[in-house]
C-alpha cells in the first residue's frame, strides 16, 4: 500500500470507501477463544450515514476498532479506497487514522488540560489542510465557550467539542461509538443533528455504533449485529431527520 | 522498585557510615585506654629525668612519662632527605604514658649486642619505604650519621594519624616517619644523658586538668618550658576527632535525606494507586471490610517495599562498611582490625526506614477513611483544569504550542508532585556538586599555594641557627638562581589573658620566593617592624589590626625572650600557618643579629639533581623540602578521593533516576487514557513520548538549576560542619564542575524518562473504547 495521504479523492456519493470481506476476529481469553467477529462482510459508502446496531457483546466495538485501523482482523481482508489495510505497518495505520478518520466517543475523551479551542486545534495540526478552528466551533455552536476547559463544560458541550475535533480534520470517515450514550434526549438529538450535518456538508461517511435502535431511523443503511455476525443489512430509503426521532 | 532503591541507598549509607564511625570510635577508645593516652603534653628544652618523680608526687597526676623526642634528618641514598621523629621509650613499657604496641616484627632490645641501636617504625613509613626487620636507616644527629636497625613496626595512641605538623595537609609516609627506640639509646644519640625534653601525664579522674597542668608547668619552669598543650590539641587526636565528627554528621544527615525522599516518593505513588483503585476499595468497604484493614493493606504494601529496600540496604551497607573500614585502615594506625558488624546500626537502619515507609503508607491511605462506599465505587470525576498564572503573560503563552501548554498545565496542576520531583532532582544535582567540589577545592588550594604562596623549588632547614653569610655556601652552588633567607622562631603569642603557640617567620621585605596574602587574596608586604599575624592565631586570641601582642620565644636552646609587637595585618594561608615579620625583627625578638634557620632556593631545573646531591651531603642541613615532591605527594593523596567521588556520584545518579522515573511512571499511568487518545488520533509514539518528556523536563530542569547552587550551599554547610579551629578549607566549585554535574543530571533524567515511557509502544488505542460500560 502506498502513502495513505495520497489516496485518490472520491467525492461522489455511494462509491465504496471501505470494504470488509469475510472478516473474523478471535480473542484468546485465558483458555477459551472468544470469536468477537465471525465472517463479516460489509462496506461503507462515501458520504453515507451507517448505523451499526446490536446488543452488548454483539461485536460492535470490535468492528469499530477494525474500521478505525486500531485492530486487525484474524482472518479476512479490509480495504480502504481500494487499498488493502490488512497487512500494513502500525506506522501506516497510524497515518491512516491521522488523515482519514475522525472519532467520537461515548465519554468524549477530551484532553482536560486543554481548552475547547486547543482540543480542536491540536487535531487540526495533525493534517495538512484542516478547517478553521473558529469555523467548526461556530458550527457546533460553541464559539462563545471556546476558551473553557472540559471540566467547565456540560456533557453535551463536551460531546460537541469532540465532534468539532473530529470535523476539523475533514475526515472521510467519522466513527462514532455510542455518541449519545451519556447524554439526555434533547442534547443527544442535537448531537445527532450535528453528525448528520457533517455527513452532508463534508461528505464524510458517518458510522454510528449504538444499541439504541431508534438511531437507525436517521441512517441511510442499518447493519444489525448479533453474536459477532451481521444479522441483516437494511437500506433505509427515507431516513428521518434527526430532530424527528425520539427515544 | 525505585523506592526500594532509594531506601537501599539510605540504609546502606546509614549502616556503613555508622558502622565505620562506631568501629573507629570504639577501637580508638580502647586503644587510648589500653595505652594510657596522655592528657597533657609539656615540651621543655632539657630537664633531668628525676624531675618526673616530683611531678608524679603532685595530686591529680595519675601517670607520668619523661622522654626524649626530636625530629632528625633521615639520610638516604638516591633519594631526598626525610624527617624522622625519634622517640625514646623507657622499658618496660607497662607504666609508660602513650605506650606503644608492637604490630609486626619484634620489640627493640635496650642494649643489643654489637652496639647496634634497635628501633621500631610506624607501619605507613615502613610500607612506603619498604622497610623490613633487619634493614637499617641512617639519620643525622649531633652532626654525625647514626645507623638504626629496624626490628619491626609499632603503633601508639599519638601516632594514629602520623602527621608531621599542622602545616602539612596529609601524612607523607615516604618522607616522614615515627621511629621508636629505647630511651637510653635516644638520650645517647641526641645528647640528652639522663635528661628528657618532653613530659607526658595522665590526669587522675575528678581533677581539673588545667589546674594540674599549671602545677606541672611550675615545676618545669626552670628547664625552659617550650610548649604545653592538652590532648585535644595533639595533632593526631585532633585530626581523628575532626574525621569522626564529620563522619557522625554525614552518617546522620545523608541517610535522612534518602529516607525522607523515599517516603515522599512512596506517599505520592500510593496516593496514585489508591486513586485508581477507589472502585475496588469501595467494593471492599461495601462488602463490610473495616477501614483499618484497608488502610493496613496499603500501609503494609509500602512497608513491604521499604523492607525490601532495607534488606538490600543492609546487605549492601555491610559490604560498604568493609570498604570504609579498609579505607580508614589506610589512613589511621589502629592495631585492631577496624571491622565488625554494628548490630545497633543495622537495627536502627531497619527501624528508621520502616518508620518512614509506614508513615508514607498511612499518610497516603488516610484519604480512604473519608470515602463512603457508594461514592468510591463511582468512577473518578473528570480532572479539573484551568488557566494557570503563567497564561497572564500572553506574549509568552501565545508563543507556546499546544504540547507545551498541555505539559505546563499538567505539571502545574500536579502541584505537590511536581514540586517533590523538582526538590528530588535538586537534591540529586546538589549531591553531584558535593561529590565533585572537594576535588575542586583541593585543586584550588594547591594551585593557590604552589602558584602564589611559595615559588621556591627547595626549602633547606638547618639543624641549628646559622649566620646569614653562611648560607653563601648554598647560594653559591652552581645552578642556584636565587636564594632568600628565612628565620623560623617558635613563639608563644599572648594578648590579654589568652595565649597561643605560633611560628614566627622572618623574611626580608621584598622576598619573592614566599609571599603573604590576606583573606581577600591581596598581597601583603612584609613590614620592617610589627607582625602580620596568622588569621587562625588572631581569631583565637581575638586580635585585630593595630593591637599590641606579646611574643615569647620558645627556641630549643637559649633563654626565652619577650618582645611586644604591633599587629600590622592579618595573613591567610591556604596551606600552612605562621605569622610573618621582617628578618631584622625576628632577630631582634631573639636578641640576635643576622641569624637564619633556613634558606629558600630557586634553581635551574637542569641542575636540580646535582644541587640536591650536594645538599644531602651537608650535615648542617636538617631537611630539604622539594616543591616538586610535595606537589606529587598531594596529587597522589588526592587520587584516593576518586573512590569517594565515584560512590557519591553513583548515589546521586540513582537518587535522581529513581525520583524522575517514579514521577514519570505515575504521570504515564495516570494519563494512559489521554495517551491512548492521542495515539488513536494518529499521533506517533515519538510525538506522545515527546509530550511526556516535556513534562519531565519541566520538573527536572528547574530542579537541576536550583540543585547546582544548592549543592554549593550544602558543600558550605558541610565544610562548616567539619571545620575545626586548626583545619578548614575554602569551598570552591569550578564552572567545569557545574557543567559535568549538569551532564550527569541530564543523563539520569533522560534514562529515567526512557525507562518510564517504554510502555508507550504498548498502549492500545482500543483501550479507550473499553470500560465505558
Amino acid at each position: 500500500m502506498g502513502n495513505i495521504m495520497d489516496l485518490p479523492a472520491m467525492a461522489s456519493k455511494n462509491q465504496t470507501l471501505m470494504r470488509l470481506e469475510n472478516v473474523s476476529r478471535n480473542f484468546v481469553m485465558g483458555e477459551v477463544i472468544v470469536e468477537a467477529l465471525r465472517d463479516v462482510t460489509l462496506e461503507i459508502k462515501a458520504g453515507e450515514i451507517l448505523a451499526i446496531l446490536g446488543p452488548s457483546g454483539s461485536g460492535k466495538s470490535t468492528l469499530l476498532n477494525i474500521m478505525g485501523g486500531m485492530d486487525r482482523p484474524s482472518t479476512g481482508r479490509v480495504s480502504y479506497a481500494g487499498e488493502d489495510l490488512t497487512r500494513v505497518s502500525d506506522d501506516l495505520l497510524g497515518r491512516f487514522r491521522r488523515h482519514e478518520v475522525g472519532f467520537v466517543f461515548q465519554f468524549y475523551n477530551l484532553i482536560p488540560d486543554l481548552t475547547a479551542w486547543e482540543n480542536v486545534e491540536i487535531a487540526a495540526e495533525l493534517v495538512k489542510s484542516p478547517s478553521s478552528v473558529a469555523k467548526v466551533l461556530e458550527e457546533v455552536g460553541l464559539a462563545d465557550r471556546a476558551y473553557h476547559f472540559p471540566s467547565q463544560l456540560s456533557g453535551g458541550e463536551q460531546q460537541r467539542v469532540s465532534i468539532a475535533r473530529a470535523m476539523v480534520k475533514n475526515p472521510r470517515l467519522l466513527l462514532c461509538d455510542e455518541p449519545t450514550g451519556a447524554l439526555d434526549h434533547q442534547t443527544g438529538s442535537m448531537v445527532l443533528s450535528l453528525l448528520a450535518n457533517v455527513s452532508r456538508s463534508l461528505g464524510s461517511a458517518v458510522v454510528i455504533v449504538t444499541h439504541n435502535t431508534v438511531i437507525g431511523d436517521m441512517a441511510d443503511r442499518v447493519i444489525r449485529m448479533r453474536s459477532g455476525k451481521v444479522a441483516e443489512i437494511i437500506t433505509n430509503p427515507d431516513p428521518l431527520p434527526p430532530e424527528r426521532i425520539s427515544w | 522498585m525505585a523506592v526500594a532503591l532509594v531506601v537501599m541507598i539510605g540504609v546502606s549509607i546509614y549502616i556503613s557510615m555508622n558502622t565505620a564511625y562506631y568501629n573507629l570510635d570504639h577501637s580508638r577508645d580502647v586503644f587510648y585506654r589500653e595505652n594510657h593516652f596522655a592528657d597533657y603534653y609539656f615540651h621543655v628544652v632539657r630537664a633531668p629525668y628525676q624531675v618526673i618523680k616530683r611531678i608524679e608526687a603532685l595530686s591529680g597526676v595519675d601517670m607520668v612519662t619523661g622522654r626524649v623526642q626530636m625530629d632528625v634528618p633521615l639520610m638516604r641514598e638516591n633519594a631526598d632527605r626525610g624527617t624522622i621523629r625519634l622517640t625514646g621509650y623507657h622499658l618496660p613499657l607497662d607504666k609508660e604514658v602513650n605506650r606503644i604496641q608492637l604490630l609486626s616484627g619484634r620489640m627493640f632490645d635496650k642494649d643489643p649486642s654489637g652496639g647496634r641501636i634497635e628501633v621500631l617504625t610506624d607501619p605507613q613509613f615502613a610500607a612506603a619505604n619498604r622497610l623490613n626487620p633487619g634493614d637499617s636507616l641512617v639519620v643525622a644527629a649531633q652532626g654525625r650519621e647514626v645507623t638504626l636497625t629496624v626490628t619491626g613496626t609499632a603503633g601508639g595512641p599519638e601516632f594514629i594519624y602520623p602527621m608531621k605538623d599542622a602545616a602539612s595537609l596529609m601524612p607523607e609516609p615516604e618522607s616522614f616517619g615515627i621511629i621508636m627506640a629505647p630511651l637510653n639509646q635516644v638520650q645517647q644519640v641526641l645528647g640528652y644523658p639522663g635528661q628528657v625534653n618532653q613530659v607526658l601525664i595522665t590526669v587522675a579522674p575528678g581533677y581539673d586538668e588545667e589546674k594540674v597542668a599549671e602545677q606541672v608547668e611550675k615545676i618545669l619552669e626552670p628547664y625552659g618550658n617550650l610548649a604545653s598543650y592538652p590532648r585535644k590539641d595533639q595533632l593526631s587526636h585532633a585530626m581523628l576527632d575532626a574525621e569522626l565528627e564529620g563522619l557522625q554528621k554525614s552518617a546522620s544527615s545523608l541517610p535522612a535525606v534518602f529516607l525522607v525522599l523515599a517516603a515522599i516518593i512512596q506517599y505520592v505513588m500510593l496516593g496514585r494507586m489508591i486513586k485508581t483503585q477507589r472502585r475496588e476499595i469501595g467494593i471492599l468497604k461495601a462488602l463490610g471490610f473495616d477501614r483499618r484493614r484497608i488502610v493496613m493493606h496499603y500501609a503494609g504494601y509500602s512497608m513491604m517495599i521499604t523492607l525490601l529496600g532495607a534488606v538490600l540496604g543492609i546487605i549492601f551497607g555491610i559490604m560498604l562498611s568493609s570498604v570504609f573500614s579498609k579505607a580508614y585502615a589506610i589512613f589511621f594506625n589502629l592495631p585492631q582490625e577496624i571491622g565488625g558488624l554494628n548490630v545497633k546500626a543495622i537495627f536502627y537502619g531497619l527501624i528508621f526506614s520502616l518508620a518512614a515507609g509506614a508513615a508514607a503508607g498511612l499518610g497516603a491511605s488516610r484519604g480512604i477513611l473519608s470515602l463512603n462506599p457508594a461514592e468510591s465505587m463511582r468512577s473518578e470525576p473528570p480532572r479539573v483544569s484551568g488557566r494557570i498564572g503563567l497564561e497572564r503573560w500572553t506574549w509568552l503563552w501565545r508563543k507556546l504550542d499546544n504540547y507545551w501548554r498541555m505539559s505546563i498545565r499538567t505539571v502545574w496542576r500536579n502541584g505537590w508532585r511536581s514540586f517533590f520531583t523538582m526538590v528530588g532532582v535538586m537534591f540529586a544535582a546538589g549531591m553531584l556538586i558535593i561529590a565533585f567540589f572537594a576535588d575542586d577545592s583541593m585543586d584550588y588550594m594547591l594551585t593557590q599555594h604552589f602558584a602564589f604562596e611559595k615559588s621556591y623549588d627547595y626549602l633547606i632547614r638547618f639543624t641549628e641557627p646559622v649566620k646569614e653569610y653562611e648560607i653563601l655556601n648554598i647560594s653559591r652552588l652552581e645552578g642556584v638562581v636565587k636564594s632568600e633567607p628565612l628565620l623560623e622562631v617558635p613563639v608563644r603569642v599572648s594578648f590579654g589573658v589568652r595565649e597561643e603557640d605560633d611560628l614566627l617567620l622572618g623574611m626580608n621585605p621584598g622576598t619573592t620566593l614566599k609571599t603573604v596574602f590576606n583573606e581577600d587574596g591581596d598581597l601583603l608586604a612584609i613590614p620592617q617592624d610589627g607582625v602580620l599575624m596568622n588569621d587562625m592565631t588572631a581569631k583565637k586570641l581575638g586580635v585585630k589590626v593595630g593591637d599590641k601582642v606579646t611574643i615569647e620565644t620558645r627556641m630549643q636552646s637559649g633563654v626565652s625572650q619577650e618582645t611586644s609587637l604591633k599587629v600590622l595585618g592579618i595573613n591567610h594561608q591556604m596551606i600552612g600557618s605562621g605569622s610573618y615579620v621582617s628578618l631584622k625583627q625576628a632577630n631582634q625578638v631573639l636578641r640576635e643579629s643576622r641569624i637564619v634557620t633556613a634558606v629558600m632556593l630557586k634553581v635551574d631545573p637542569g641542575k636540580a639533581a646535582d644541587i640536591e646531591k650536594e645538599l644531602n651531603r651537608m650535615t648542617g642541613v636538617s631537611s630539604i623540602q622539594s616543591r616538586q615532591r610535595e606537589l606529587e605527594g598531594f596529587e597522589k593523596q588526592m587520587g584516593y578521593m576518586i573512590y569517594f567521588v565515584v560512590i557519591m556520584v553513583s548515589f546521586a545518579v540513582i537518587l535522581g533516576f529513581a525520583i524522575v522515573y517514579n514521577s514519570s511512571v505515575i504521570g504515564f499511568s495516570e494519563r494512559q487514557r489521554e495517551l491512548a487518545l492521542l495515539k488513536m488520533m494518529g499521533f506517533s509514539d515519538r510525538e506522545v513520548g515527546g509530550l511526556l518528556l516535556r513534562e519531565t523536563l519541566l520538573q527536572s530542569i528547574p530542579g537541576m538549576l536550583l540543585g547546582l547552587p544548592f549543592g554549593r550551599m550544602m558543600s558550605q554547610w558541610w565544610v562548616a560542619a567539619i571545620s575545626t579551629e586548626a583545619f578548614t578549607f575554602p569551598v570552591v566549585v569550578y564552572p567545569r564542575t557545574y557543567i559535568v554535574s549538569a551532564i550527569f543530571g541530564v543523563l539520569f533524567v533522560l534514562a529515567a524518562h526512557w525507562f518510564a515511557s517504554r510502555g508507550i509502544r504498548h498502549i492500545e488505542p482500543t483501550e479507550l473504547l473499553k470500560n465505558n460500560d
